[in-house]
């Protein structure tokens, strides 16, 4: 099947609700193994997973200059980072959150307030979730445009990198230069003293006691 | 798949974990059902949007049977995580099915940023907190996608902006992640709640 075949077969309607739906099940479920894996290098490597599926989304979306990026940057760099990092850690955590034992003689809104205090991030979220979701939805709100997708999207994404957007892509790079050798300068293992100023220091110590012997005598 | 078929036998020991597992469950129930609200909340807003809802009720069918099957995991004493995942996905796909394309891309997208929210916030080990912010931004990047390919399909600007997005995460992901070894070799752990260097 060539190229051209598949982006049709793609483009159908049915397909890419049947497409979108496999692909963000996988999403949900590599997410949430991702938060909730108690091995922290597991989810390391489940984020790979993640990265891959939104890869995947990309091309349903018909950005495939973005999905390769995708696949190079997060899926094998940012992953390969995180994972050395873990390595280079130690991810064991020295005492597991002692569990609030749930007294049995506590009302239940007491009870429901207690696990209200220690989900709060997730109830955070999940209301974020729904405000976004409220927020977005609704027919007609977003002007969509029916237009088919450009054939030539690498040509248009190049020159608009060149010539509209050419000093925010410098800055990038300035930005990642910087940010390269930060890290290179933070992470670097330099000793807390300067080896040179040990014998300085001797020396001197041993002149003031010297001075002193002097003054007391 | 985690059986508790032992505590099934001493009933004494199986108390407080189901106090506990009773908890994380009204919870994840208690999202879903403000997820159904919401999407009552959400399709008041378009016209006949009700009565769509009503009308094919096949999405409704499916989702609770996803429930069920919820609560079938439940009553064996199945992994919470398998019921979290369950719960989710019936919300996204309940409150999904009936809208239009990018409207899904844009809800898929809140819910892995509100997920890499919910992990930021939770987690104790610090490189986890950065690959939560790491999936947040790859929300962000979802997001702008769909924008450019449902919005602006001929200039692609949402893929301009993705392409810096990307350039910048790379970015924070180097430095972060220097950062939180420094703060290992100082300190000799990851725990969040353990980085009190600042504090007076």
């Amino acid at each position: 099947m060539s190229y051209d075949n598949l982006t049709a077969l793609l483009s159908l309607p049915v397909m890419e609700t049947w497409m979108f739906y496999v692909l963000s099940a996988l999403a949900i479920c590599l997410g949430v193994g991702v938060l909730h894996d108690r091995v922290v290098i597991r989810s390391g490597f489940i984020l790979i997973g993640v990265f891959g599926t939104i890869a995947g989304f990309f091309l349903l979306l018909s950005a495939q200059f973005l999905a390769m990026a995708q696949i190079m940057i997060y899926a094998v760099a940012i992953t390969l980072v995180v994972v050395i990092a873990l390595m280079l850690t130690n991810p064991r955590l020295e005492a597991e959150r002692t569990a609030e034992p749930d007294d049995d003689n506590m009302p239940a809104m007491a009870k429901f307030f207690a696990s209200c205090k220690r989900n709060m991030t997730l109830w955070i979220s999940a209301f974020s979730f729904i405000t976004l979701y409220v927020a977005i939805s609704g027919e007609n709100r977003w002007p969509v445009a029916g237009l088919p997708v450009a054939k030539d999207q690498v040509k248009v994404i190049g020159e608009a990198l060149t010539t509209t957007y050419s000093i925010p892509f410098e800055f990038s790079s300035v930005l990642l230069l910087a940010a390269l050798m930060g890290a290179i300068m933070i992470a670097k293992n330099e000793p807390l003293h300067d080896p040179d100023e040990e014998p300085k220091k001797a020396i001197e110590d041993s002149k003031t006691q010297e001075n002193n012997l002097a003054l007391t005598r | 798949m985690i059986t508790q078929q032992q505590s099934v036998v001493a009933p004494n020991a199986l108390k407080p974990k189901t106090t506990k597992l009773g908890i994380n469950l009204a919870i994840a129930y208690s999202v879903f059902a403000a997820a159904v609200v919401g999407t009552f909340a959400g399709k008041s807003f378009a016209p006949n949007g009700f009565e769509l809802v009503v009308a094919n009720h096949y999405d409704l069918w499916f989702c609770v049977g996803l429930a069920l099957v919820g609560w079938v995991f439940r009553s064996v004493g199945g992994h919470k995580g398998a019921i979290i995942t369950m719960t989710i996905l019936s919300c996204f796909i309940i409150l999904t099915l009936n809208q239009g394309q990018l409207v899904r891309y844009l809800s898929l997208s809140a819910l892995l940023f509100s997920m890499g929210m919910y992990g930021m916030g939770q987690s104790r080990n610090a490189v986890r907190v950065l690959i939560s912010i790491e999936l947040m931004l790859n929300a962000v990047n979802l997001n702008l996608i769909a924008f450019s390919r449902y919005v602006d399909p001929i200039q692609l600007k949402g893929q301009l902006f993705a392409i810096f997005v990307l350039t910048v995460a790379a970015a924070e992901a180097a430095v972060g992640l220097a950062i939180v070894l420094q703060l290992y070799r100082n300190t000799s752990t990851v725990d969040m709640n353990r980085f009190n260097l600042l504090k007076w």
